[in-house]
């Protein structure tokens, strides 16, 4: 019955046919554009490297990305619930599961567009700005800047592949994108605060709490987080995690009634 | 019936929580009609319709479609079926062409040209590279028609697709509905609470209320009754107390006698009047229409 490549092709032309998704890439753009030079004009003497100012533009803007890929993957199923389309949508010969994935598949391949929007601008820009010559002071030692670079962009990505995922989940079941994308923001930013009241140094359930792993950074200045976890332990956390909330989508959206 | 029913609902039971919402529902519907389903706001309708294509859950017993169960077959069974639930609802922020696309892209050997020939089947070729927001809610139906034939289903579902449409908007969905019945041989089945519409487009009707069916019959030859039933007749005469001495029975209302009669007994009465000495004005066959009948089977819930 027809391929799957085309509930994605519709899936994609859903996000894409909306002047709402070209805003958002159009002011990830421009903020990615932005920043570096904003740092050029700032900085003296010559210390930043191209990496640093990497680092430093995609700690502002990794935020803009989450947002915007929050924004979109909480839309998805809910957008076809407040539309009504979604009567339309499930009773063409496609399982629930498969139009769930197609959905899915879309909203990742968003968050890695905007993720490779992010990194490629602002290696561009800071390349064009920054000399890569002079030696980073926020490098760990032995690693090349580029490599360095590059894993912190992987961290910061699980995290938002990670809050993608409660977005998505947040959607499917309530079928309230507001509220979807409320609740993942403010898990989002409220994380921090959490992973300081809650350390897995203090209490030992701690270390099974999905904030204390969304961070994966501290593991590339050390092998070791707090409470002694390590980064397979984290990686084991959060795949757990993330099953459970793509499980849960699942159950919703293939066994709830869709009724106005 | 000499042909498998396109449709076969088999004692099917939707419940919620503890409320019951359609109740032991059977019924089978024949290839190549235009069916009807009729009912007042809240009867059941919108629910069957909703487990007849799968949106919800069936509490107990089957639907069957083109012999292939809703429940246990689904794709096999939803790819014979088009439909619209309530109100079209398209994507607003896509051309009617690009939805036409969408939902082309989910089904197997639709190509451009089958769009376009829907498009112009229900009259949409000048608007269709418009965004469905600029839309009115007739060219949304005609929309949502088009989305609904185009893989040609064997079955077309529409749920109250007369609602918000003007008299001419009405018009043209009953010709081409009657044009897809007709000519390509389209089952369809179309819900309304209003009977005067259900007697203008439908072969048959089914009748649901409270969740329960209560009737079905055929619309055929705009006749309810056939040629030899007993009607009401209603006889104008002079002298109504000795004439209804006379006829045995009816009641009486002023100078008005009615009671039910077919065609050869109401000669026989009026000779026997006659005979009597008694003047008859008028005689007339009280043809109730459809819509007192429902009336009266639904226990006078309001209608149109
Ligand atoms: N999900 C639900 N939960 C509880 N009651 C419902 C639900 N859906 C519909 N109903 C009730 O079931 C009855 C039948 O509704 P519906 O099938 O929409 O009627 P119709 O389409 O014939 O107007 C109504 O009384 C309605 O309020
Ligand atoms: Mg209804």
């Amino acid at each position: 019955m027809g391929n799957f490549f085309s509930l994605v092709q519709n899936e994609n032309m859903k996000i894409y046919r909306r002047v709402r998704t070209w805003v958002m890439l159009g002011i990830l753009v421009i903020v990615n554009l932005l920043i570096p030079i904003l740092f050029s004009m700032v900085e003296s003497g010559g210390q930043t490297t191209i990496w640093d100012s990497v680092i430093l533009s995609s700690s502002f803007t990794f935020f803009l990305c989450t947002i915007f890929s929050v924004i979109i993957a909480a839309d998805s199923v809910a957008g076809e619930f407040s539309w009504g389309t979604i009567k339309l949508l499930l009773i063409r010969p496609w399982s629930r599961s498969k139009i769930l994935l197609s959905k899915y598949v879309s909203v990742v391949l968003f968050s890695l567009l905007c993720t490779l929007l992010l990194a490629g601008i602002s290696i561009l820009v800071s390349s064009l700005l920054f000399s890569g010559a002079a030696e980073s002071g926020m490098l760990p030692f032995g690693k090349s800047g580029m490599a360095f670079t590059l894993q912190y962009l992987l961290c910061d990505y699980v995290n938002l592949f990670i809050t993608v995922a409660i977005a998505f989940m947040l959607s499917t079941v309530f079928r309230a994108g507001g509220l979807a994308i409320g609740l993942a923001l403010f898990m989002m930013f409220t994380k921090g605060i959490f992973t300081t009241l809650f350390s897995p140094e203090r209490y030992v359930w701690a270390k099974y709490l999905i904030f204390t792993h969304m961070d994966l950074t501290n593991y590339l200045q050390s092998s070791e987080g707090p409470g002694g976890i390590t980064l397979g332990f984290s990686l084991a956390v959060l795949a757990v995690y993330y099953i459970v909330f793509l499980a849960i989508s699942w159950y919703v959206f293939s066994k709830r009634d869709v009724a106005a | 019936m000499q042909h498998e029913p396109v449709v076969r609902l088999e004692g099917v039971t939707k419940k919620v929580s503890s409320k019951t919402l359609v109740e032991n529902v059977t019924l089978d519907i024949p290839p190549g009609q235009v069916f009807g389903f009729l009912g007042p706001n809240g009867a059941g309708k919108t629910t069957t319709i909703r487990m007849m294509v799968g949106l919800t859950s069936i509490s107990q017993g089957d639907i069957k479609i083109c012999g292939y169960s809703i429940k246990e077959h689904f794709e096999k069974a939803v790819s014979n079926v088009g439909a619209i639930v309530e109100n079209p609802e398209m994507y607003k922020f896509l051309t009617g062409y690009q939805n036409l696309r969408h939902f082309a892209r989910m089904m197997t050997g639709i190509n451009d040209a089958r769009i376009q020939e829907v498009v112009k089947l229900v009259g949409l070729n000048n608007r269709i590279h418009d965004k469905v927001k600029t839309y009115s809610l007739g060219m949304r139906q005609r929309l949502g028609v088009a989305q609904a034939i185009l893989h040609r289903p064997k079955l077309l579902i529409l749920d109250e697709p007369t609602n918000g449409l003007d008299p001419q908007g009405i018009r043209e969905l009953r010709d081409y509905l009657r044009h897809l019945c007709h000519e390509e041989g389209t089952t369809v089945f179309v819900s309304s609470h209003l009977l005067s519409e259900m007697e203008l487009m439908c072969d048959s009707v089914a009748i649901i209320q409270n969740g329960r069916l209560i009737d079905v019959r055929s619309l055929k030859d705009g006749s309810i009754e056939g040629q030899d039933a007993a009607l009401e007749t209603e006889f104008m005469v002079d002298e109504p107390v000795k004439a209804l001495s006379i006829l045995q029975g009816g009641t009486q209302q002023g100078s008005l006698i009615t009671l039910k009669l077919n065609r050869d007994e109401v000669a026989e009465m009026n000779a026997r009047l006659v005979q009597a000495g008694i003047k008859v004005y008028g005689i007339h066959t009280v043809t109730r229409s459809l819509e007192e009948q429902f009336l009266e089977m639904t226990g006078g819930d309001p209608i149109g």
